[in-house]
């Protein structure tokens, strides 16, 4: 019986970082109906914006001022993780006006479209920032490793995954204190009631799109870190991304938290034993959750399901 | 096409003997064209696979983004039968279509209860699940590599042998086996068991309403085109002379699905023919100029889903016909509009003969 509890501590703040890939999901599957497969290509997006913000001298952009770079890293990478969500959610909110066209048809046009997105933006990213693997630097103070109870962990983990919490946080503040928060939710559950009650859905839906396609970019940044950064690593963020939302229940905030800690805990817990299959555990969770519930852990019914 | 029965109701019709014909001549020009053999053999393969495919995605509205799977198993049992037990074409590629059946009649039985974008997104489930299992069963599979040197066994035909090793050779058998199954699939789509899934297609509902085990058609209809991915699955290992998790990974499965799709399987038969072609030469010879050619070929997929769902076959038809001659009575996907002829709507004069051909009934 191997120790469980490293195992255990990596399963929840592996399932914590999921938990905020799936966010930027949810919200846009909650509200819209959509299921992203462009999240993906997003995250990784965010992640090489905030590579050129990082350190614009060693991509296309060149030099960009000697005051710049002579700011330390720790501030270079905070204007990193609040700017480059803003670029992705530009670019989210571009691929929303596309998407328009969709609106009313059934959903899988939606699937399709943002699967071909996906592909595209992967192949721009090949383009600019070429196929080989790059990476994201992270300030000092969060890099390298700590002793805590007899075992060594990744500082930078353990700040991903405080990070993590702290996003989920403000996600649901966000949600459930403000005005803003109150329209997304209702566009959730009625879209229809909110356009009759007079708000614009049209710029409602923008802006979820934007909202979410930043927020997968946030966690792209977070993230890449401990992935690693090359084009196609967009695939193993919006699997886990759907998995959880479906796992969770499409619409329910919870419950893409939740789902995310499970399939956290289910690599962490069957890494201890087979660390080669590891992974494995979360498609088989989601197929045996999906045949018994098909709306999810927390799900109610959804349009989705016709 | 559907628009005249007799047509649809034949077993060959206009369309296969140009087509074969023009696939048969292929080893004559293909060099002069400035392409290669092997080329004609990869479409070929694909094409069988397209239409399997397109039994799920165009005839019965399913999306299925896990359908590399099936061809990977394919692959894999053909080189594994071949490395394990002995050197046997027919044996192997029987084998390797009954593997890939059964492995999608156990994933259908957790799929078919599930519709629209569920499915899907178990498809992407199921799909990884075997992708993954292919790349970590080293001992099986061969990891990331795969399993190499897969031999061209000969075709035996008791009194002759042929070799297969030439290309030229191979491809031929593969055409073979193309034309056999484009004439199956066709019988297939038009008989009685086709309109069924046509039915359900538009109105999933109304034909369980009508009396039909909706359940058991879309596994029916999953497991069969599982077999045919295999079957293609099984020729591409041949060809390639090896099976990897390439094929099987999302992005493989997600190709197939825009293939079909640019082609125009949503309104016709041969979709999935012309958007495997396309795809390969836009491949090779856009490849041949640009890097990025799959940067190209996935703007082409978003503007047609946006503007052009019926993509390629779509085109032809309004271009030949006028109108948009539906061979479909619905655009497919798109519910809900009025005026549609349904075959299943009680409200049409024509619903009553459709369901009069109901697969019992017959």
């Amino acid at each position: 019986m191997p120790n469980l509890v490293p195992h255990l501590l990596n399963g929840l703040s592996l399932g914590l970082l999921f938990a905020l890939i799936a966010l930027g999901f949810m919200l846009i599957v909650g509200v819209m109906e959509l299921i992203n497969l462009a999240h993906g290509s997003l995250f990784a997006l965010g992640a090489y914006f905030a590579m050129v913000i990082i350190a614009p001298e060693l991509s296309w952009l060149g030099s960009v001022g000697e005051g710049y770079q002579a700011l330390p890293l720790a501030m270079r990478y905070g204007l990193a993780i609040l700017l480059a969500p803003v670029l992705v959610a530009v670019v989210g909110m571009g691929l929303e006006l596309c998407m328009r066209r969709t609106y009313g048809k059934k959903a899988e046009y939606g699937l399709l479209l943002t699967f071909g997105a996906a592909l595209v933006i992967e192949e721009i990213i090949r383009l600019v920032w070429g196929p080989s693997e790059q990476y994201l630097q992270v300030p000092q103070a969060v890099s390298g490793a700590f002793l805590f109870a007899g075992l060594i962990y990744s500082k930078y983990k353990l700040f991903a995954a405080l990070f993590a919490v702290f996003a989920i946080l403000l996600v649901w503040l966000f949600l459930e204190r403000t005005p803003y928060g109150a329209i997304i939710k209702a566009g959730a559950h009625d879209s229809e009631m909110v356009r009759a009650l007079g708000i614009n859905l049209t710029r409602l839906r923008l802006l979820v799109f934007g909202l979410g396609a930043g927020l997968a970019g946030l966690a792209g940044i977070v993230l890449t870190p401990i992935w690693g950064l090359r084009p196609h690593v967009g695939i193993d963020a919006v699997i886990p991304a759907f998995l959880i939302i479906v796992l969770g229940g499409i619409g329910s905030f919870w419950g893409a938290v939740l789902g995310g800690i499970l399939v956290g805990l289910a690599v962490g817990i069957t890494g201890a034993y087979a660390s080669e299959w590891s992974l494995l555990s979360m498609y088989l969770l989601l197929i045996a959750v999906v045949t018994v519930r098909a709306r999810g852990l927390l799900g109610r019914k959804s349009v989705l399901e016709a | 096409m559907g628009a005249r029965p007799s047509a649809a109701s034949a077993w060959i019709s206009g369309e296969m003997v140009c087509l074969f014909a023009v696939m048969a001549t292929l080893p004559l020009w293909i060099e002069a064209a400035g392409l290669y053999q092997y080329l004609g053999i990869e479409i070929a393969i694909w094409m069988i696979y397209g239409l399997g495919f397109n039994l799920l995605l165009g005839y019965s509205g399913l999306p299925s983004f896990g359908h590399g799977a099936f061809f990977g198993i394919g692959a894999y049992v053909f080189g594994l039968f071949q490395a394990w037990a002995f050197e046997s074409l027919l044996l192997g590629i029987a084998l390797a279509t009954v593997a890939a059946f059964a492995a999608g009649a156990v994933v259908a039985c957790f799929l078919s209860h599930r519709r629209g974008i569920y499915f899907a997104l178990m498809t992407i489930a199921f799909g990884q699940v075997f992708w993954f299992i292919a790349i970590k069963w080293h001992t099986v599979t061969g990891g990331e590599d795969g399993l190499l040197n897969i031999p061209r066994p000969a075709l035996e035909l008791g009194v002759a042998s042929l070799p297969l090793g030439s290309n030229v050779a191979l491809f031929y058998f593969v055409l073979l086996v193309f034309a056999v199954v484009v004439v199956a699939l066709w019988r297939l789509v038009h008989s009685p068991f086709g309109k069924v899934l046509q039915a359900v297609r538009q109105n999933e509902e109304r034909a369980r309403f009508v009396g039909y085990n909706v359940w058991r058609f879309k596994w029916a209809v999953f497991s069969l085109s599982a077999a045919v991915a295999g079957l293609a699955g099984s020729l591409f290992s041949m060809a390639q002379q090896s099976a990897y998790p390439d094929v099987m990974s999302l992005h493989a499965s997600g190709v197939i699905v825009m293939m079909t799709l640019i082609g125009g399987g949503f309104v016709s038969f041969w979709g999935p023919v012309v958007g495997v072609a396309v795809y390969f030469l836009a491949r090779d010879v856009l490849g041949a100029v640009t890097e990025t050619w799959l940067l190209w070929f996935g703007l082409v997929f978003v503007v047609s889903v946006l503007f052009k769902p019926e993509g390629i076959a779509g085109v032809w038809q309004e271009r030949v016909s006028g109108v948009l001659r539906l061979r479909f009575a619905d655009a497919p996907l798109r519910s809900g509009r009025t005026g549609d002829v349904s075959i299943v709507g009680p409200e049409h004069g024509e619903t009553k003969d459709a369901i009069g051909q109901s697969p019992s009934g017959r």
